[in-house]
């Protein structure tokens, strides 16, 4: 229910001829180009995964979409305006849940409009409800370190959410989890979205992963980061964990591991 | 289940009610730590039977009667009673651990958070760290003579380089990511700083606060003992001069006492701000 329906023609991404170099070890060592000329559009509720090797530059591509490195050259839009440091309008998740230890899981959710100065009767009922979303009001008044790691990866979820952010930004969240557990977050994840519909950048190393949630698979590899290829994933929705063991997922498990060979 | 819930496997949402209580006293613990204590109390009362000389170890009941004495009797006869004494000692490590705790924190930070300062100031620390503040007690005479100056400058002396790696380590160990976590949420730089990095570092700088206090004591022991008519230091001296072992011993037992109230007030402290050592 936007009341602004032009917002929602424009791309909720934009990536422009970015280009990214980290200094060198001396000031005689070149440096480290992460990215020269990378390009990448994504769609308003669309769920998008970067997948390639440690070190393409898809994290440094997250870290500047969330605000916190800036590009050396090129343009990083969201929603049509440049990205000027990092803001709630962007929820981001860290590959471990990144809680506050000190605050309590219903804390940790009203951090942001706290932080804010938006703590109003409505910011707390609207916190309450995600918790119960994400199977947490029992857990409310527990610390961080209580809670399991799957419940900490959905407290981390409740803690973004409660800011309504427009773009989610997920750096490989599920890396350090168990296999059980992951599957577990991957399901909740997918129902999430289902509901939601919030625009997903999502990085992962893992082929079936990215297969399983995404509408697009972004291949990249190589240093530079380069999109070796954009691959659509045509698998009907809602999936679930049924969907890997159909055929034509395994087929497009292929396609995307081809892609990735293909860097020689 | 409730249909707005989204699924979650059902062992994982038991871990909440089986949380563990590490804060819970294990009174077989206690029971053997006053064991301890009581054995030590009769091997020494033994070994003061078997000598048979008060001035080199007085009897547990002696030294106990004497210290119970002192808490209303003067010493000397013009001076304070053992409570006073305590209070004077006790003052000057609060005043010089004080001071002490937030200059370290202030340069700390500073250090933390801006480069050219950390390498101008990390060489003095170095320099400074592994000299004895006792060190300092004849140098400390002669620039600010007897009074309370050169006792606050000797705890001062010990206090801030220990708050300083403290509060730099403490700093440094804050994860990149809280810090971003916090910033994407909608924080400010400013209440970032003050509400994440400062927070996230605090029990690791209480930590600090209580190594300080240790030293604190060492030195203003040390000082009360050559140069003070006053303070718990100035108490054990001055007995011991005049072979009044039982206050000698009265004179430790008050420091150990005070030590492990401030201790204490300290531990408490690091229990409020960080739920995990709960």
């Amino acid at each position: 229910m936007t009341t602004m329906p032009q917002l929602d023609t424009r791309p909720a991404v934009e990536i422009v001829g970015v280009r990214k170099q980290f200094a060198g070890r001396s000031r005689r060592s070149p440096g480290r180009l992460a990215l020269d000329g990378f390009d990448l559009t994504v769609k308003q509720g669309e769920f998008l995964c970067l997948l390639g090797p440690s070190g393409c530059g898809k994290s440094t591509l997250l870290n500047m979409l969330a605000g916190f490195t800036q590009p050396d050259g090129g343009q990083v839009l969201t929603d049509g305006t440049p990205v000027d440091g990092p803001g709630p309008d962007r929820g981001v998740l860290f590959q471990t849940p990144m809680l506050f230890p000190w605050l309590t899981t219903l804390g940790n959710v009203l951090y942001g409009p706290r932080a804010r100065h938006e703590l109003s009767a409505d910011a707390r009922r609207r916190a309450l409800d995600l918790l119960e979303t994400v199977g947490l009001s029992d857990a409310r008044d527990a610390y961080p370190h209580e809670l399991s790691g799957g419940m900490r990866h959905r407290a981390a979820f409740a803690r973004v959410l409660v800011n309504k952010p427009r773009l989610l930004l997920m750096d490989e969240p599920f890396g350090a989890l168990d296999a059980i557990t992951r599957v577990a977050m991957q399901k909740f994840l997918l129902e999430l979205w289902q509901r939601e519909r919030i625009t997903i950048v999502f990085v992962t190393h893992d082929v079936e992963e990215a297969a399983l949630l995404g509408d697009r698979v972004c291949v990249m590899t190589g240093s530079p980061g380069r999109t070796q290829a954009v691959i659509d994933v045509d698998l009907p929705r809602p999936r679930s964990i049924e969907t890997t063991e159909t055929l034509e997922f395994v087929t497009l498990k292929r396609q995307i591991r081809e892609a990735l060979d293909n860097e020689h | 289940m409730s249909t707005d819930t989204l699924a979650a496997p059902v062992a994982e949402r038991l871990t909440p009610a089986v949380r563990r209580r590490r804060g819970d006293i294990s009174w077989r613990r206690v029971a053997f730590g006053l064991l301890g204590l009581l054995i030590t109390a009769l091997v020494w009362e033994l070994v003061a039977a078997l000598k048979h000389d008060p001035v080199i170890l007085p009897s547990v009941q002696s030294t106990a009667s004497t210290f119970w004495d002192y808490l209303s009797q003067k010493y000397p006869a013009q001076g304070k009673t053992l409570g006073q004494h305590a209070l004077v000692s006790a003052a000057r490590i609060l005043a010089g651990w004080g001071a002490g705790v937030v200059i370290g924190v202030a340069l700390g930070g500073v250090m933390a958070s801006v480069r050219i300062v950390r390498y101008l100031l990390d060489p003095l620390i170095e320099i400074t760290r592994p000299l004895p503040p006792l060190a300092f007690i004849p140098l400390f005479i002669v620039w600010f003579g007897i009074g309370e100056t050169p006792k606050f400058a000797l705890i001062l002396i010990g206090v801030v380089p220990v708050m300083i790696i403290a509060t730099v380590a403490a700093l440094d160990a804050v994860p990149t990511e809280l810090v971003q976590a916090s910033r994407s949420l909608g924080a400010s730089a400013f209440w970032s700083l003050l509400t994440v990095r400062l927070r996230s570092a605090l029990p690791s700088i209480i930590t600090g606060m209580r190594l300080a206090m240790g030293g604190a004591w060492t030195s203003i022991v040390a000082v009360e003992l050559i140069a003070a008519t006053s303070g718990l230091g100035y108490v054990i001296n001055n007995a011991g001069v005049n072979l009044q072992t039982p206050l000698v011993i009265s004179g430790i037992l008050a420091i150990s006492v005070l030590g492990i109230l401030f201790d204490g007030a300290l531990r408490l402290l690091h229990r409020a701000t960080d739920p995990t050592a709960r």
